[in-house]
């Protein structure tokens, strides 16, 4: 029935049931969900809306799916239900130049908006690490960031307006260039719970003038954290402020060579991107807070060769951890940025406590820390102690004064934790939102909100 | 409207919880109040019984400035906090006008979209956390004091903009930026001749303006050009970047055969304020300023049909186009309030036929209730006014103002 009528709007092509392909989106980087009833790739919006009232008149919910590179189970489906996978809506629609903006389908691979721009001078700034695979649709979800957030701010700071199919099938557009309530800022970072969408109108940038990139070499992670929280202090905002630590430098170095030392404790990797005269000038100041701080070495990229290198390896540093575990797990908390050294000593200590190999990658301006726990999946002990850690490591970002979650979003994994951080009212106002695009929460459910959240959730306001 | 309006004016969020859950029970109808700089915006309330000041939510609540975050209370004027930030050479760009009445909340709420948005992003970008009333009494929290945040929706930014009509916001926690050390306001005169080549090789400088203006009436902002206009744009940024960004310009100007062009340096940032505190200024009770928003390379365009169309209906006007955003501002005018009166609806009929998305942000004419205020309801309107329903089911706060009738 519910495979029939999809094939029927949609071509046999564009639908997929056999449990060989469902299997393939029961999952994404976090976990394993269920198993749909239904894959489905529609090439327009129009398909959208059709999806969206078969599905409504059926009773199954929609997970909307990107490149599935989420981290906490945002893209799964729990049971049944139909998967809308944006593999075949994946182009730039318009290339405004002069106005620096692009329209673009929810399945464009982030990376590529860039690559297609890149020769008028432009590019998209939010860049995860996954954005050689991630969607600008997906990013969008979750409102993703990337290490250079830093200066450009995230995903939402990039959309100028969306084409939305809401959980009725209906098709409508927000700007945040008109009156009324920013619907956009809404939709970005809902994780599929307030509708789908099908196009985009994002910023573009012009490629800065001059590039440097710096790593700074630190003999304890304590001196590497109070230097950044330093920089920051002394008012100074690099384009890029990331961290790494000797267990994530080593698993790089063996896997891509990119050229950071080995043997200190933890590296600061510093870039500054903007006009020559200001790019120059800001080196010194960066250096001497650096060496105030303890920076045993300091190197400069020379060549845009050494930069790409330098890059590559911090953005595939999760996946060199196969070297040193068969399986890793991905915190993410965010702490305000003095508080670094407090929650890093928290990392450490919460790891060793329940022995587990901890390595730390992650957006050292920011606050936003990425703690990766390296364990065996077939070893039920170490999933305790990963599960025990990443808890705790939790906690302790609550204790400082920061969130659940800095860019990954909450989705499934974290969504128990959300009563940690709000109270039942805040959560009851976000559910009046809910309310509006998605009563019968046919989208995403059992995503953000709290399991049990129901009741508050209706509540009469 | 009722006979007895009552002013309350809270000291805490405890104070404006009780007062708005009383008067929603009540069916009273409330109306948001900060600094009234931008008193020209919106339509009054449908019906009013008490005002809600926060002149009382007042003072910094947290400034943690080793983490570049500042919290205020929603009544803190926006001088306040720029003062604040400048002592520890951070800024927010909050572009508002009549800063030292302008509330932090107010400010917010309005939606403000200042002029160096294309080079620093929206005041909507830099609000990290909120504490908001509903109209029962609810209090609600939402982001926190970290700069990055995605646990849930990010009910912060639904606030902007929405013209106290959800809630009423009482705290606004905000990143801040390191301030640029220096500042230069450069002048030029505008021929008509010179403006689209001046236009397009402003848009093509390599170091952009944090803001750049064509001035035409308002006196051209303090420097009378006749019936020129003025370009003003201000550069920031470290010394040598000014002495750079200064020779582009003037080189790129004076290829578009633009004649002079001169430099000031000491009270660069206090010309900028007085373009911006043009945005809502008034001529008496005989004027009216709307604000469009075309995309940047259709600014000029968009000024010239409206001059046109204010020449058809005999009003004075005065201009200031955002040449980075492409903002239009049109303050059209008229010797008198009553020759303007018998003007002006036919006029705004003319220019929304025209231009459907115009908004009026200022004017103090006893007609503006009268006129197309926010414009033509965008796509959307009808889940906007769900929205409401959901947070203001029996339309307590600022009925009638916003957009569409909410």
């Amino acid at each position: 029935m519910l495979r029939d009528r999809l094939v029927e709007a949609l071509g046999s092509d564009a639908v997929k049931t056999a449990p060989e392909d469902l299997a393939v989106y029961a999952f994404d980087a976090y976990t394993d969900g269920g198993l749909p009833s239904a894959v489905v790739l529609p090439s327009s919006t129009r398909d959208v809306s059709a999806i969206v009232k078969i599905a409504r008149d059926c009773g199954e919910p929609i997970v909307a799916r990107g490149a599935g590179t989420g981290l906490c189970g945002g893209a799964v489906p729990l049971a049944g239900g139909i998967v809308i996978s944006f593999a075949r809506m994946n182009r730039v629609l318009d290339l405004d130049e002069r106005n620096r903006r692009a329209r673009v389908q929810p399945g464009l691979i982030n990376l590529a908006l860039s690559r297609e721009v890149a020769n008028l001078g432009l590019f998209y700034a939010p860049d995860p690490s996954s954005q050689l695979i991630s969607t600008i649709g997906g990013n969008i979800a979750t409102n993703a960031g990337g290490p250079h957030c830093l200066s450009y701010g995230t995903t939402i700071n990039h959309v100028l307006g969306l084409e939305i199919v809401d959980a009725a099938g209906d098709v409508f557009e927000t700007s945040i260039d008109v009156a009324g309530y920013d619907l956009t800022a809404a939709f970005v970072g809902s994780e599929g719970t307030l509708g789908i969408v099908t196009s985009a109108w994002v910023r573009l940038m012009a490629l800065p003038e001059s590039v440097r990139v710096w790593v700074a070499a630190f003999d304890d992670i304590d001196s590497a954290s109070e230097a950044v929280s330093a920089i920051i202090a002394a008012g100074i905002l690099p384009t890029a402020l990331e961290m790494m630590d000797v267990v994530i430098t080593r698993a790089v170095e063996a896997a891509f060579h990119a050229g950071y030392p080995t043997d200190a404790a933890a590296v600061l990797l510093i870039e500054n991107a903007g006009f020559d005269e200001d790019v120059e000038a800001s080196e010194s100041a960066i250096h001497t807070i650096a060496v105030a701080h303890g920076a045993r070495s300091w190197r400069s990229a020379r060549t845009k060769g050494e930069r790409d290198a330098l890059w590559a390896g911090r953005k595939s540093a999760a996946g060199a951890t196969g070297r040193i575990a068969p399986n890793y797990y991905t915190q993410d908390v965010c702490v305000p940025r003095s508080r670094l050294p407090q929650a890093l000593r928290a990392v450490g200590e919460a790891a060793h406590e329940n022995g587990i190999t901890v390595g730390n990658v992650f957006h050292a301006g920011d606050g936003n820390l990425h703690p990766l726990l390296m364990y065996d999946k077939r070893d039920r002990k170490q999933v305790a102690a990963v599960i025990e850690t990443g808890n705790q490591i939790l906690q302790c970002a609550i204790d400082l004064g920061g969130t659940i979650s800095g860019e990954h979003g909450i989705g499934w994994e974290k969504r128990d934790a959300m009563t940690r951080v709000y109270s039942t009212a805040d959560l009851a106002v976000m559910a009046r939102v809910r309310d509006v695009f998605d009563p019968m929460r046919m989208l995403n459910p059992e995503k953000i909100f709290p399991a049990g959240a129901r009741c508050p959730e209706v509540a009469p306001p | 409207m009722n006979a007895v309006q009552h002013r309350a004016v809270p000291e805490n969020v405890q104070a404006v919880a009780t007062l708005l859950a009383s008067c929603d029970r009540a069916r009273e109808k409330v109306q948001v109040a900060g600094g009234g700089t931008l008193s020209g915006m919106g339509y009054p309330p449908e019906r009013l019984d008490v005002t809600l000041s926060t002149a009382a939510l007042t003072g910094i609540v947290a400034n943690e400035r080793a983490d570049l975050v500042v919290a205020a209370q929603a009544g803190t004027p926006i001088r306040d906090i720029a003062n604040l930030l400048a002592v520890q050479s951070q800024f927010v760009p909050f572009d508002a006008p009549h800063a030292q009445y302008a509330t932090l909340g107010g400010t917010l709420a309005a939606g403000w979209l200042g002029p160096r948005r294309h080079h620093y992003g929206r005041l909507r970008d830099y609000l990290i956390g909120s504490t908001i009333v509903l109209a029962d009494g609810t209090v609600a929290r939402a982001g926190g004091m970290v700069v990055k945040n995605v646990a849930g929706y990010d009910m912060s930014r639904l606030y902007v903009g929405s013209f106290g009509t959800l809630g009423v916001l009482v705290q606004a926690n905000l990143k801040t930026t390191p301030r640029p050390p220096h500042a230069r306001l450069f002048l030029a005169p505008l021929p008509e001749e010179t403006r689209d080549r001046a236009c397009a090789q402003l848009s093509a400088l390599r170091v952009t303006p944090a803001a750049a203006f064509w001035v035409h009436g308002f006196n051209a902002i303090d420097g009378d050009d006749g019936d020129e206009g003025r370009i003003l744009a201000l550069l920031e940024g470290s010394d040598a970047l000014l002495e750079r960004a200064t020779l582009e310009l003037r080189s790129a100007l004076g290829r578009a055969g633009v004649p002079e062009t001169h430099v000031i340096d000491a009270g660069a940032h206090e010309g900028f304020e007085r373009i911006v505190d043009a945005y809502v200024g008034c001529v008496g009770q005989r004027s009216v300023t709307y604000r469009l928003y075309p995309p940047p390379d259709a600014a000029f365009s968009c000024a010239l049909r409206l001059h046109e169309l204010v020449h058809r209906f005999a009003l004075r006007r005065e201009t200031i186009v955002d040449v980075m955003n492409g903002d239009v501002v049109l303050r059209v005018s008229d010797l008198d309030a009553h020759a303007f009166g018998t003007k002006i609806e036919a006029f705004d009929d003319a220019l929304h036929a025209a231009e459907p998305g115009a908004q009026i942000v200022a004017g103090d004419h006893p007609s503006r209730p009268y006129l197309r205020v926010w414009g033509a309801p965008p796509p959307g309107i009808e889940r906007m006014r769900e929205l409401k329903v959901r947070f203001d089911p029996n339309r307590t706060l600022n009925p009638g103002c916003f957009i569409g009738g909410i």
